[in-house]
């Protein structure tokens, strides 16, 4: 009830906000499809209401669990939305390609390198070759997740004397410190069902940017340089260090690739508790049990960089991409929406919504813990996306994954990475 | 022709004797391998059904098959901030209850630290870092007392050990009964399922008699192809058929070919050659007397097929009929392709993969989802039950 | 979210009526349509033919051989256009785009068949999916041949059919939920919520990661989909059992035949048709087995499937040549069912 009526206060006051120079949409529909379902399509739906109103325009939006497959079907067959919303730049790349999807101009990707931090990186992450082979912005991404965080349990770490390390030599230590203390550091889970393997190509990922310049990471996802280069096997050695020890994780090392990534965080909050350390994005904290409060009960620090190398601050993200799968006046105002503050304020208001947005207020998140998180993304130097979303979808969805379960189920990094770059090799 | 209604009736009286044997010295033998199979059947689904009535930090910590034991778990808790004590005859207490404890729940013992739960039995003090003790009573109540008022703004954690009766919850029930929208998803799925289940069992009973009982040229290729096409994968048939669809609405100007006529279709062709095939199969083993005895008579194909075979048909007809209406009602890739998951036009089971949430975080609340979408499928199962299980026919006398 | 809620709930029970109705005379226009159909072309059959009895016997005679030879087709009609729609169209759909390329629009020859060959995920999957073709059919046929007989011997059948059953009608994004819960994986000394794993510890053995270790892997979840089966099995075996003719069966008991024998020597032959049809749906159902390896590993620790990879090459990958070449592999591999069906299909006919 308190959601609810918290939706209401926020449609009341956001409603009005929306200027008068909108196009008149009446009569027309746009039609969105998605993969937010749940609570995350309340609170879009609660987005597209002011939009909706000032416009007049019908907004259908339709969400599902299948939505890659769905988009599939319906952009080959004649039936596209206005608007789709993908949760993986590969797919979007794909069709893209194939011509399915409508550029959304030059005025959208200066207003992207000016009004979202580290602009340009947001514009790589949304351009694609074109069926002409010529790169345009396709995407534009709207809600992002956070991933170079590291959750802990504030109150064990006092308990037990433990500190929140500052690099990354004070992660190793403090990981050393907890196995000599008799304790279980980690907590990993690679299982996803359909995607296991995904929470792994984060650690990897994560791993990457901290060894290695944002160049290499680059180069990697854009395979220039091979999957199995040396630089890219010791990154994968590096998450083995983590998670290949049997003191290390909790229920050891057969334990990573079989645990449901949803169900790891539930060992910090074990009473003794089973683990100290969990390395994942800013959404966990949504699978947190129940009377566990952020900032209290739970907290992150960034997962932090080597001190011995010069890489700054590198941060690791991944969001979802807005574009326009059927070309029409409300398409492109729908698109001109999400530029405005309050199309993310008001759901910055809701949780589990992060923004680089600069121009939308910090103040809109309803606690510090997301607030600071928010702060991480705007002020993040070296910023890079989830190198496996970027990534041919049978390498980064598919190989990638494939591999990390193999590496954690005992073959060698140097053997994952070689396969890996066999399945990118044969790819047409 | 009478002659012939004649024998069905006899044959259907020999039948519902039925064949029950009387009681043997194997009879026990039989009793309990059957319900060994039926308990290693339904293990699975009674865990489904336990975890249904668990909460999410349950089901996440503890096995189903343990939810009807006395559970003795470990548990901690943040005690009150300093605003929640009180002042009483030169003491401040902060008084409450731990969460999750009543008169059926017993602490056998709590601690300061997590590592150290065996600190104090119930009714023994503890001194607190922010002053005075702290004295939990074996029903979970506590009371935290100090000479000096308390000043701490967050509150210390306390663990304890709780030896539980068995506890369930009807939450995921109530989460998936008041969701917005399940009674129009509910009708949608009827609306979806009933035309998609009598459609093919009508268009496939004429064929199977036709391929049966009727003589013409290519008739056995048909009936291969049918078995072929029973392979045809549905993820194939998808772009092409929805193309069409679109083609033909386009050609109509409307926006696109999502329509219920479609999804009929649909379903009809996709469960027809199993229709078919099974109609068939069960048709070839009618007895050969009778339709001979009604072709002598002077009865037409037709007159057989409607006056005879269809009614000695109904146990196959109802097989299929379930298992036609299961899958068509907990299909979900269909009717999301040709019907599309706008919120008017969601089926059941679109609706409750939408409960899970983006990231799949509420996957608890498909357990009972799982029995709310059930209750139909076994409704349709138990009133046709009958027919198939009596049994109507005296298979091939041959 | 843009109307408050009560907007609708208010609306909802309008919409529903309207959608209910709409249902409602839908099945009633279908079901008038397909017996309108039927009857119609009957009737227009028997009015056509019996128009001018007053002609020779010899003229009745030939009508009524057209007759006999147009009946067949009015009958099949509808099916086969239905057929032929729905799924021979898109089958030599998918048999064109396998000889093209990933978007469906530059020929490519044999290229996607090559790459297959090459390919260790789909020499993978031949390999699993060959072991899933022995054991699912025939353990889901076995158990529901021998439940449908046990059921009918003991009073409280009906009940243990029901049961046996209920897997069948319940979606499978529940039962997903379920085996989650019995082949979860805890470390050794914390406490198990996976039922496999809670009955070898049980025993003193150390867990496993069931869904991990290759072979056995493919196997639990060959088991989800004998669990499945075994009640589609069951349902059509027990009716045809109880089609055995009660004359027999006396007669087989009067001959002192013991209950294995009678159902050795006695029922399984009367009910091989049956048999067959059950064995043979159930390996096109094993064939086309998706879900559950999607659901649970995805193909990970070599359980890949073909329709499994299929999937992933068409929706995933979007690769439309590739998935059709997969596609097209499952489709061959039906064919020596089909040749046997064939077989079976020319004895019967030779004993009517």
């Amino acid at each position: 009830m308190l959601r609810l009526s918290l939706l209401a206060a926020v449609s009341l006051m956001s409603g009005p906000c929306l200027g008068a120079e909108w196009p008149d949409l009446s009569g027309q529909t746009i039609t969105i499809a998605g993969p937010y379902i749940g609570p995350d399509e309340e609170h879009f739906r609660a987005v597209l209401a002011p939009f909706a109103e000032a416009t007049g325009a019908v907004v259908d939006y339709a969400g599902s669990q299948q939505f890659s497959q769905q988009i599939v079907i319906d952009t080959s067959s004649g039936s596209a939305p206005n608007v789709a919303i993908f949760p993986l730049p590969g797919l979007a790349a794909t069709l893209a390609g194939e011509g399915k999807l409508a550029p959304l101009g030059d005025e959208t990707e200066t207003w992207l390198r000016d009004n979202y931090a580290a602009g340009q990186s947001w514009v790589d992450l949304g351009s694609y070759e074109g069926p002409d082979h010529v790169r345009r912005l396709y995407g534009f991404t709207y809600k992002t997740d956070l991933k170079s965080l590291v959750w802990y349990v504030p109150d064990e770490f006092a308990d037990a004397g433990y500190a929140v390390p500052e690099t990354f030599e004070d992660l190793q230590a403090l990981t050393e410190k907890i196995v000599a203390d008799g304790g279980t550091p980690w907590c990993i889970g690679i299982g996803s069902g359909a995607a296991t393997g995904w929470p792994a190509t984060d650690w990897v990922e994560d791993l990457l940017l901290r060894l290695e310049s944002p160049d290499v990471y680059d180069q990697w996802v854009s395979h220039k340089i091979p999957f199995n280069d040396p630089r890219i096997v010791a990154a994968i050695e590096l998450f083995g260090w983590f998670a290949k020890d049997n003191a290390k994780v909790a229920g050891g090392t057969n334990a990573v690739g079989t645990t449901d990534f949803s169900l790891s965080p539930q060992g910090l909050f074990t009473v003794p508790p089973q683990c100290y350390l969990h390395h994942q994005a800013s959404f966990i904290s949504s699978f947190f049990p129940e009377n566990v409060v952020l900032g209290e009960d739970a907290d992150f620090f960034y997962f932090p960089s080597y001190a011995g190398k010069e890489l700054g601050k590198p941060v690791l993200g991944a969001g979802t991409l807005f574009a326009i799968t059927n070309d029409s006046p409300g398409a492109r105002a729908l698109i001109d929406y999400l530029k405005t503050p309050q199309a993310h304020e008001i759901w910055m208001a809701l949780g589990g919504f992060l923004t680089p947005h600069k121009g939308a207020s910090l103040d809109a998140y309803p606690n510090d813990t997301l607030r600071e998180q928010g702060q991480i993304l705007l002020n993040a130097t070296t910023f890079r996306f989830d190198g496996s979303d970027l990534m041919p979808g049978a390498v980064g969805a598919g190989s990638f994954w494939t591999g990390m379960v193999d590496f954690a189920s005992g073959r060698s990094a140097e053997e994952v990475a070689t396969s890996i770059e066999e399945s990118w090799k044969a790819l047409p | 022709m009478t002659a012939v209604v004649q024998q069905v009736g006899t044959t259907v009286a020999r039948v519902r004797t039925g064949w029950r044997t009387k009681a043997k010295p194997g009879q026990l033998l039989t009793h309990l391998s059957l319900l060994i199979l039926v308990l290693i059947w339904t293990a699975p689904t009674a865990g489904l059904l336990i975890s249904s009535f668990r909460s999410k930090d349950q089901l996440a910590v503890s096995g189903w098959w343990t939810a009807l034991a006395v559970a003795v778990t470990q548990e901690g808790t943040r005690l009150p901030t300093a605003d929640s004590s009180i002042a009483e005859t030169g003491l401040f207490v902060i008084r409450g209850r731990l969460p999750g404890t009543d008169m059926g729940t017993k602490i056998r013992s709590y601690g300061l630290n997590a590592r150290d739960l065996t600190a104090a039995a119930p009714g023994e003090s503890l001194s607190m870092q922010d002053g005075g003790s702290i004295t939990v009573e074996a029903d979970g109540s506590f009371e935290w007392s100090a000479d000096r008022p308390f000043t701490h703004t967050r509150g210390p954690r306390l663990f304890y050990v709780v030896e539980r009766s068995p506890r369930f919850t009807i939450d995921n029930y109530i989460e998936v009964l008041t969701t917005s929208g399940l009674g129009r998803s509910f009708i949608n799925s009827f609306a979806v399922t009933i035309p998609a289940t009598f459609i093919p069992i009508l268009v496939a009973a004429f064929a199977a008699y036709a391929l049966a009982w009727m003589r013409f040229p290519f008739r056995n290729l048909i009936v291969v192809t049918v078995i072929g096409l029973l392979v045809v994968p549905l993820q194939m048939s998808l772009i092409p058929l929805l193309s069409l669809y679109n083609d033909i609405a386009h050609a109509f100007g409307a926006a696109d070919g999502k329509t219920y006529l479609g999804v009929w279709l649909a379903h009809t062709a996709f469960g027809l050659p199993l229709a078919i095939y099974l109609l068939r199969n069960y048709m070839l083993g009618l007895p050969r007397e009778i339709m001979e005895a009604a072709r002598i008579d002077g009865a037409s194909h037709f007159q057989i097929f409607t006056k005879i075979v269809l009614p000695l048909s109904f146990p196959a007809l109802a097989s299929f009929l379930i298992f036609q209406f299961l899958w068509v009602w907990n299909d979900l890739l269909v009717a999301m392709v040709f019907l599309g998951n706008q919120e008017t036009k969601l089926v059941l089971t679109g609706k409750l993969a939408s409960l899970l949430g983006t990231r799949g975080n509420n996957w608890e609340v498909l357990t009972a989802g799982a029995f709310v979408t059930i209750v139909v499928p076994l409704t349709v199962f138990f009133a046709l039950q009958r027919y198939f299980v009596r049994g109507l026919l005296a298979g091939s006398v041959k | 979210m843009s109307r408050p809620e009560y907007y609708a709930i208010e609306n909802l029970g309008g919409a529903m009526l309207e959608q209910f109705a709409g249902a409602i005379v839908a099945v009633i226009l279908a079901i008038v349509g397909c017996l309108g159909y039927f009857w119609g072309t009957n009737w227009l059959l028997e009015t056509m033919l019996a128009g001018r009895r007053a002609n020779a016997d010899a003229e009745t005679a030939r009508r009524d051989r057209l007759g006999e030879q147009i009946r067949p087709w009015l009958f099949l009609l509808p099916a086969l256009l239905f057929l032929s729609t729905y799924l021979v169209y898109p089958a030599i759909e998918t048999l064109r785009l396998s000889f093209f390329d990933r978007s469906g629009s530059g020929f490519v020859g044999l290229a996607n068949y090559t790459w297959l060959l090459a390919d260790g995920d789909f020499r993978a999957s031949i390999i699993n999916n060959l072991l899933w073709l022995i054991i699912v059919p025939t353990l889901s046929t076995a158990f529901g041949l021998i439940i449908a007989v046990l059921a009918d011997r003991v009073w409280w059948g009906d009940l243990a059919k029901s049961l046996i059953f209920m897997p069948m009608a319940i979606s499978f994004v529940g039962a997903s939920v379920i085996w989650r819960f019995v082949y979860d994986y805890r470390g050794a000394g914390e406490q198990q919520i996976g039922l496999l794993n809670a009955i070898v510890t049980a025993f003193g053995l150390p867990p496993q990661t069931w869904i991990s270790i290759p072979v056995w892997n493919s196997i639990l979840l060959m088991v989800i989909l004998v669990w499945i089966q075994t009640g589609f099995a069951m349902v059509i075996l027990s009716a045809a059992l109880r089609g055995i003719p009660q004359e027999t069966l006396e007669a087989a008991r009067i001959d002192g035949a013991n209950g294995w024998q009678m159902f050795y020597l006695i029922m399984v032959p009367q009910i091989k048709g049956t048999i067959a049809v059950v064995w043979t749906t159930i390996t096109i159902v094993v064939l086309k087995v998706f879900d559950i390896i999607f659901a649970m590993t995805n193909g990970q620790w070599d359980t890949e499937v073909l329709a499994n990879l299929m999937f992933k090459w068409m929706f995933v990958n979007v690769d439309y040549g590739r998935g059709s070449a997969i596609a097209v592999i499952i489709m061959l591999a039906v064919l020596p069912i089909m040749v046997w069906n064939v077989r079976r299909a020319k004895t019967e006919g030779e004993m009517q």
